[in-house]
């Protein structure tokens, strides 16, 4: 097969890969992007949810404090968990329980330990992930068939890269080519997509390679293949609860009070999110990130004696779960504060911009093509793919 | 691509085809905008919007305290992978012995002692899960026992018929064909 052949083919089958489902990629592409900001277009549409920090620069809330304050503002709701956002001018999340059998997330200022409001009934957040990440197909029995449909597209868009590269003659001299912005649609279109495409080169790889390590996520689970080096969950044996003459719960360690006694276990850990004993026999969770800022380090202490009862650390990790639990920070883009949200946010547009670029392309050039062949007034229409190929050479 | 070419140019049909064959996929957005009705009628029960669960079972006297009982979802055991059928019962407390009751646990049958008392209740007071496992031999007629355990070491026991709890429950154990 001669070297212009071959290039034709690659061609065709880089069109041929999301042109078929280009509305479902770009949805997915662009739904993804909402989805890395939404806890920031959340932030811009509910006042309060931001971090307002009091005149007279007041130092932070400790989580006893936090846990004080919005018992005392609310006494009706029972307390399940406290976290702190990664990003500093968002409010405290308090998960609480409703007497009306109802759960919400407060958000407590993280200085003055005021509740600023509950979340809102149309979780947007949540929306746009189950959206983006399994097509609001709901999960019965394992994974739903939304999320393989989704995740399947990692496939074609990591093949996509390569053909993309292979058609691209020389690509690694186009980094600084301009776009040519007054010779037409197709010529504008085209320098975009290409241009695009290169400085995309790690992005797209990041999110195609993620995204199939969904596939084989929801493919191990539900093929019950686990890689997991965790133990099941620890509780706190019955002999270690305290046995008491009145009616009543033993009071719990306090809550800084745990996370020292963390600390001295593990250095470097930032508590940033602690869960409250689910029930009796249910240990007190605190959680954070340590010097790797993708993954989560944590551990579970005996409620009412303080004992760290098990943790889960980064150095109890095997290399491979360094890798697969990356895999979901690195396809988010949550691992780094805002300017990491941002970059995966502009690159996602971008994505998704090269979708909708490629079908134009492919739209213009058919349009051309169409015109030719009628002009020619052929006895039969050639076959599609010497069409495009041939039109491609010319372009 | 090679049936297609020998039909004529000119075939309304081939246009057809040719014009809109790339954008049919826009149909699957059928697929999202079908299920959106159920996101959000499951996003109400998993916040709690709608109650309990799917079905409250009544509120069940123990002793001198009482459980709200539900079924989470209206529907019979399922099974999941090695631990064999389950079904998910949701719970909560009577308001005045919260701050009494250490645990709260379902089984099907009565519990011969308190560390076999069954499934374990997880969650706040207010709105609190369990998970039972049904084994498929059971009878139709079983009871579901409830027993309760104080701070203070008391123990209180109840029972009400599977049939009440979960009628799901019941009829599924009935196509099973369990006996007693």
């Amino acid at each position: 097969m001669s070297k212009k052949s071959r290039s034709k083919i690659w061609f065709l089958v880089h069109s041929w890969l999301a042109l078929p489902i280009w509305f479902f990629v770009l949805i997915v592409c662009f739904t993804g992007t909402l989805a890395v900001v939404s806890q920031e277009i959340i932030w811009l549409a509910q006042p309060e949810v931001r971090a307002n920090k009091p005149d007279g620069d007041p130092p932070l809330l400790n989580y006893d404090q936090v846990l004080a304050k919005v018992r005392e503002a609310r006494p009706d709701v029972i307390v399940s968990s406290i976290s702190r956002p990664d990003e500093d001018h968002f409010a405290l999340v308090v998960r609480v329980d409703l007497p009306d059998a109802s759960n919400t997330s407060l958000y407590v200022n993280p200085y003055t330990g005021r509740v600023q409001g509950e979340s809102a009934d149309f979780d947007f957040r949540q929306f746009t992930r189950a959206l983006h990440g399994w097509w609001l197909v709901p999960f019965t029995n394992g994974f739903s068939w939304g999320w393989y449909l989704v995740s399947l597209l990692g496939l074609p868009m990591l093949a996509s890269l390569v053909t993309g590269l292979v058609v691209y003659k020389r690509f690694w001299k186009g980094f600084f080519k301009p776009v040519r912005l007054r010779q037409g649609a197709r010529i504008f279109w085209g320098d975009f997509h290409r241009l695009s495409g290169l400085w995309s080169i790690w992005f797209i790889a990041v999110i195609s390679i993620t995204g199939t390590w969904f596939l084989i996520q929801a493919l191990l689970f539900d093929f019950h293949i686990s890689i997991s080096s965790q133990g099941p969950p620890v509780i706190v044996a019955r002999e270690a609860v305290p046995v008491v003459a009145q009616s009543e719960r033993p009071p719990m360690v306090g809550i800084e009070d745990a996370i020292a006694r963390v600390a001295l276990q593990v250095p470097g850990l930032e508590a940033s999110s602690i869960r409250l004993p689910g029930n009796a026999f249910d240990p007190l969770s605190v959680g954070g990130r340590g010097w790797y800022p993708l993954m989560f380090q944590s551990a579970s202490l005996n409620p009412y004696s303080g004992e760290i009862l098990s943790s889960r650390l980064l150095s109890d990790r095997t290399g491979l779960e360094f890798v697969t639990e990356s895999m979901r920070p690195l396809h988010t883009g949550d691992f780094g504060g805002l300017w990491i949200k941002m970059i995966w946010f502009v690159f996602g547009l971008l994505l998704s911009m090269m979708v909708l670029s490629g079908l134009l392309i492919w739209t213009k050039r058919t349009a051309l093509a169409t015109a030719a062949a009628v002009k020619r007034k052929p006895r039969f229409e050639r076959p599609e793919a010497q069409v495009t190929a041939s039109s491609e050479s010319h372009s | 691509m090679s049936k297609a070419a020998v039909l004529p140019v000119t075939s309304p049909l081939r246009q057809f085809w040719l014009k809109w064959r790339f954008h049919i996929n826009v149909l699957l957005l059928a697929i999202p905008l079908g299920f959106m009705p159920k996101y959000f009628s499951d996003a109400a029960l998993f916040t709690g919007k709608l109650g309990l669960g799917e079905r409250v079972a009544g509120e069940i006297p123990v002793g001198p305290w009482s459980l709200t009982l539900a079924e989470f979802r209206k529907e019979g055991p399922v099974l999941q992978g090695g631990a064999g059928y389950i079904k998910d019962f949701s719970g909560a407390l009577c308001k005045s012995c919260i701050s009494e009751v250490k645990a709260t646990y379902l089984r099907i049958g009565k519990p011969r002692s308190l560390r076999a008392a069954g499934g374990i209740f997880f969650g706040s007071a207010y709105s609190m899960f369990a998970s039972v496992p049904i084994p498929e031999k059971t009878s139709p007629d079983a009871e579901l026992w409830v027993t309760m355990e104080g701070w203070d070491g008391s123990m209180h026991q109840a029972s009400i018929p599977l049939s009440q709890a979960s009628p799901a429950t019941y009829q599924w154990l009935k196509q099973q064909g369990g006996t007693p």
